[in-house]
């Protein structure tokens, strides 16, 4: 299996598991399934992916490596367990079969199956007689195939003609319509939390640039400054301002 | 020799690949019929054993092929080995692929009963059975078909060649002893 040869030439997977049938490191884990000593159907998947992004999560670091390996030993589980659901359905539709209609079946397959079976002694038949022939097969000389270009309907200076513009630097492209993001989502965080500070409460039509994207950021901030219990937000009507307060501020609620 | 005749050999001596009629008549500037009619004469000349090749008509078009009492010494000349034998799974693949191209892998498993992986890898790797594009399907699996290769071993002029899927059809005889078995098989199971 595939998740076998991966396990073997990355390097583990450093995540430490707390599941229902499984506590302990995630590459044992994948060794126990792959050697059938845990069954898979016992394992939710799901609850490994929540735990690894937990885990990126505290750790606070992104090494692509180990998160590619990761998703593919993933990927691998599921494969494993989207095959014997897979399995599973079809020994019930089996089982859910009468045996006229199995028998019926089978029969219209073993019908078309021995169509092409006979026909293949007819190819075969065909390929005896024909296989061993040799055909011409030289290949046409390159310059046979090629339209000659009359003598003198080209002037050298035609050559000349056709290079320059390929010699020419190409004009270097606008990229004015591009617009070059200048806030970054931890600036801003830094920048809105001084202003908490500072003020104790703003709104975001106040604080927030003009462009688009740098709006988006600013939103964003605004929603981290939420999550984290930094702020609270409060918007009255639909499109409406939102109203950011510090929560440790003991003013109270306006408008 | 015909003129028209002549010049169809020169076309066809220096062409490495089987050319169609109407390409033959349009390079000599002659009706599609007369063409055939000096091709006939051709291929007569050719087949009343004095040469050392033959013109065959392959693949869609008009070739020259190595007289068959000739091919051991062109064999030995060249070093050209002929082609591996088929083994009877290539070949009832090769067979589905030819009556229902353009065809995905999972449609050829499905009328063989069985994973036809290895089978259609060495009959591409065979030049028998070409990628032809995907299917508009979800997945978009891979098309496999024939080409001209296939048609050259099987000495075909053109997939239409191939006799009907239907001659090969089981007789009723066949059909109603098949039936008549399984349908005790599956007594006995239900049993």
């Amino acid at each position: 299996m595939r998740a076998d040869a991966a396990a073997v030439a990355a390097p583990p997977v450093a995540l430490e598991l707390d599941l229902d049938v499984f506590d302990g490191p995630f590459d044992l884990l994948v060794t126990l399934i792959l050697r059938d000593e845990i069954d898979i159907w016992e394992v939710r998947v799901s609850r490994i992916i929540a735990e690894y992004v937990v885990h990126l999560a505290d750790t606070g670091e992104f090494d692509l490596d180990a998160t590619s390996q990761f998703v593919v030993l993933v990927a691998a589980l599921l494969e494993m367990k989207s095959r014997l659901l897979l399995e599973e359905e079809v020994e019930e539709e089996l089982e859910d079969l009468d045996p006229d209609e199995a028998a019926r079946q089978l029969l219209e397959r073993l019908v078309r199956y021995s169509q092409f079976r006979n026909a293949s002694g007819a190819l075969r038949t065909a390929w005896d007689a024909h296989s061993a022939r040799l055909y011409r097969n030289a290949p046409v000389p390159a310059e046979l195939l090629r339209r000659r270009v009359p003598e003198g309907a080209l002037s050298p200076s035609a050559l000349a003609e056709a290079l320059s513009p390929l010699l020419r630097e190409p004009p270097v492209p606008d990229t004015s319509h591009l617009a070059d993001l200048a806030v970054s989502l931890v600036k801003e965080l830094r920048r809105l939390r001084l202003i908490l500070e500072d003020a104790g409460e703003f709104t975001f039509a106040a604080v927030a640039p003009r462009d688009r994207l740098e709006r988006a950021v600013t939103f964003f901030a605004l929603l981290e400054l939420h999550s984290s219990g930094e702020a609270h937000l409060r918007q009255t009507r639909h499109f409406g301002d939102i109203v950011v307060r510090r929560i440790a501020a003991p003013v109270p609620v306006a408008g | 020799m015909l003129p028209l005749a002549r010049r169809l050999e020169a076309l066809l001596f220096i062409s490495s690949r089987p050319i169609a009629a109407h390409r033959l008549a349009e390079a000599c500037r002659c009706a599609e019929e007369e063409a055939e009619t000096a091709l006939d004469a051709l291929r007569a000349e050719y087949a009343a054993g004095e040469h050392g090749i033959e013109l065959r008509e392959v693949a869609g078009g008009f070739t020259f092929a190595v007289a068959e009492e000739c091919a051991e010494d062109v064999r030995r000349f060249t070093g050209a080995e002929k082609p591996d034998e088929l083994t009877p799974a290539l070949l009832e693949t090769l067979a589905v692929v030819a009556y229902l191209e353009p065809v995905t892998r999972a449609e050829i498993a499905e009328v063989r009963g069985v994973s036809s992986e290895y089978a259609l890898g060495a009959l591409e790797e065979r030049g028998l059975v070409e990628q032809q594009g995907r299917a508009d399907t979800p997945g978009a699996p891979v098309l496999y078909g024939t080409g001209e290769r296939f048609l050259k071993l099987f000495g075909l002029t053109s997939r239409d060649d191939l006799p009907p899927l239907e001659e090969f059809a089981l007789g009723a005889d066949d059909v109603e002893e098949i039936r008549a078995r399984l349908h005790a098989n599956a007594e006995r199971r239900a049993q």
